[in-house]
């Protein structure tokens, strides 16, 4: 009886204790939904701010070569999403609007739209990750 | 010790029980049952919207909810896609420039013969729609392919289903050609899976989603979705295909959507109107 106890115990405590495990990701997510980006927070007694890696590049000195830096690294993911089928609508038009602002000389907003654009990528990369992982929950039984 | 390993065993069910769960849901060639699919759906909407008879279904969200459904009843005392029926049935029987016909190209002259479709074709190793072989038949007879999403393709369907009323949908998965039943689970992960910026599914406005409000509009239940199109849709204000609704929605989800007649479609078609066997066809429609 002790031992069934323990294992239905266990079987309970399974699922509970991994929603209760926040990752970093998780933290990140929730204070950048709550509170923007540039807020600063913190996760295992280290402080952190809630900017993407993308936004941190664009903070870069704005200048033609960081630019394009950035909008090539936005069209690799752009590509790699589109293999997969996963692309998202927006990312062409920003980067297109990214090579234009270059063009006219606008680096920083150039920076900002390419960087944009990239991690819209990224985003739908991780997407697709998820989905070949856990399509198959929605389905009903 | 012997507490731990009881937790360690316990756990370990935990976990094995949540994986059996997941292979009972088919979703790999080996365990995937399309007619088990099939009777989990109903099953689901006779739960979500009880007393709402099956064959109601045919009807999409005027089955499931009664003030669209007055609507829709005044609206189709002059059903708008009238016009494109007469229009459809001239095209269809119009000879192409070598004096062959449409019905040259189809089983019993294309009368009939709607609720076979979409099919699995061995040879090609390809889902095949009604529209596909619509635009093949033109090809085979030294004629333009017509565009895939509305005009006369459209209205040739449109024809061809209304000929085909009341049959009831009839999509087979070969048992002796894998290739059939992988292409139906494609299109089952298709319908299921999550796209675009706003991260949906067609599930979860077509399943999760019936009868809840987005804006202004009520998804209708992917039960029955397949059977009445064509359709004429008030916000296209003509006659449109599957394939350009299909089209649509993947656009709504904020993707790059796929072309009308990909093979990923097709396989999405393929799946949906396997869901609806048994209902009849009752295209074309109308809807909002």
């Amino acid at each position: 009886m002790k031992k069934a106890a323990w294992m239905l115990a266990a079987a309970l405590a399974l699922p509970t204790g991994l929603v209760q495990a926040e990752t970093f990701e998780e933290v990140f997510n929730q204070q950048r939904a709550l509170y923007g980006k540039g807020h600063e927070f913190t996760f295992e007694g280290k402080t952190y701010k809630t900017f993407h890696p993308e936004e941190v590049e664009a903070m870069a000195e704005p200048n033609q070569a960081n630019a394009e830096a950035l909008i090539k690294g936005a069209k690799a993911l752009q590509a790699e999403s589109a293999a997969v089928g996963y692309e998202w609508r927006d990312v062409s038009r920003y980067i297109q609007q990214a090579e234009a602002a270059v063009g006219e000389q606008q680096f920083q907003r150039a920076m900002d739209l390419a960087a944009r654009a990239k991690y819209q990528a990224r985003m739908s990369i991780a997407q697709h990750k998820e989905v070949e992982a856990s399509w198959y929950r929605a389905v009903p039984e | 010790m012997k507490t731990l390993k009881t937790f360690v065993l316990g756990a370990g069910l935990a976990a094995l029980s949540q994986l059996a769960q997941a292979a009972d849901s088919g979703f790999t060639l080996e365990t995937v049952d399309p007619e088990a699919d099939r009777l989990a759906l109903q099953q689901y909407y006779q739960k979500r919207f009880p007393g709402v008879p099956l064959e109601e279904y045919v009807n999409g969200i005027y089955a499931v909810d009664p003030a669209s459904r007055e609507q829709w009843d005044a609206l189709m005392e002059f059903p708008p896609y009238e016009f494109d029926l007469e229009e459809g049935q001239v095209l269809f029987e119009t000879p192409f420039a070598n004096g062959k016909r449409y019905a040259d190209c189809f089983d019993n002259g294309g009368i009939g013969i709607r609720q076979n479709y979409p099919y699995w074709n061995s040879e090609e190793g390809a889902v095949k729609t009604l529209e596909q072989e619509i635009n093949q038949c033109r090809e085979q007879n030294g004629e333009a392919p017509l565009k895939w999403k509305k005009g006369d393709i459209a209205k040739i369907s449109a024809y061809m289903a209304w000929t085909s009323r009341d049959k009831p949908f009839d999509i087979k998965i070969p048992q002796d050609d894998p290739r059939a039943l992988q292409a139906y689970l494609d299109g089952k992960k298709f319908f299921y899976a999550k796209r675009g910026q706003l991260n949906l599914s067609c599930a979860n406005c077509h399943l999760d989603g019936s009868r809840i409000l987005i804006r202004a509009d009520l998804p209708g239940p992917t039960l029955g979705q397949p059977t009445h199109f064509p359709v004429v849709r008030s916000k296209w204000g003509e006659i449109g295909t599957l394939h350009r609704r299909y089209e649509g929605c993947h656009r709504d989800t904020r993707s790059v959507p796929l072309p009308p007649q990909s093979d990923e479609f097709r396989k999405l078609e393929y799946f949906q109107t396997y869901m609806s066997n048994g209902l009849v066809v009752n295209g074309p429609g109308a809807r909002k």
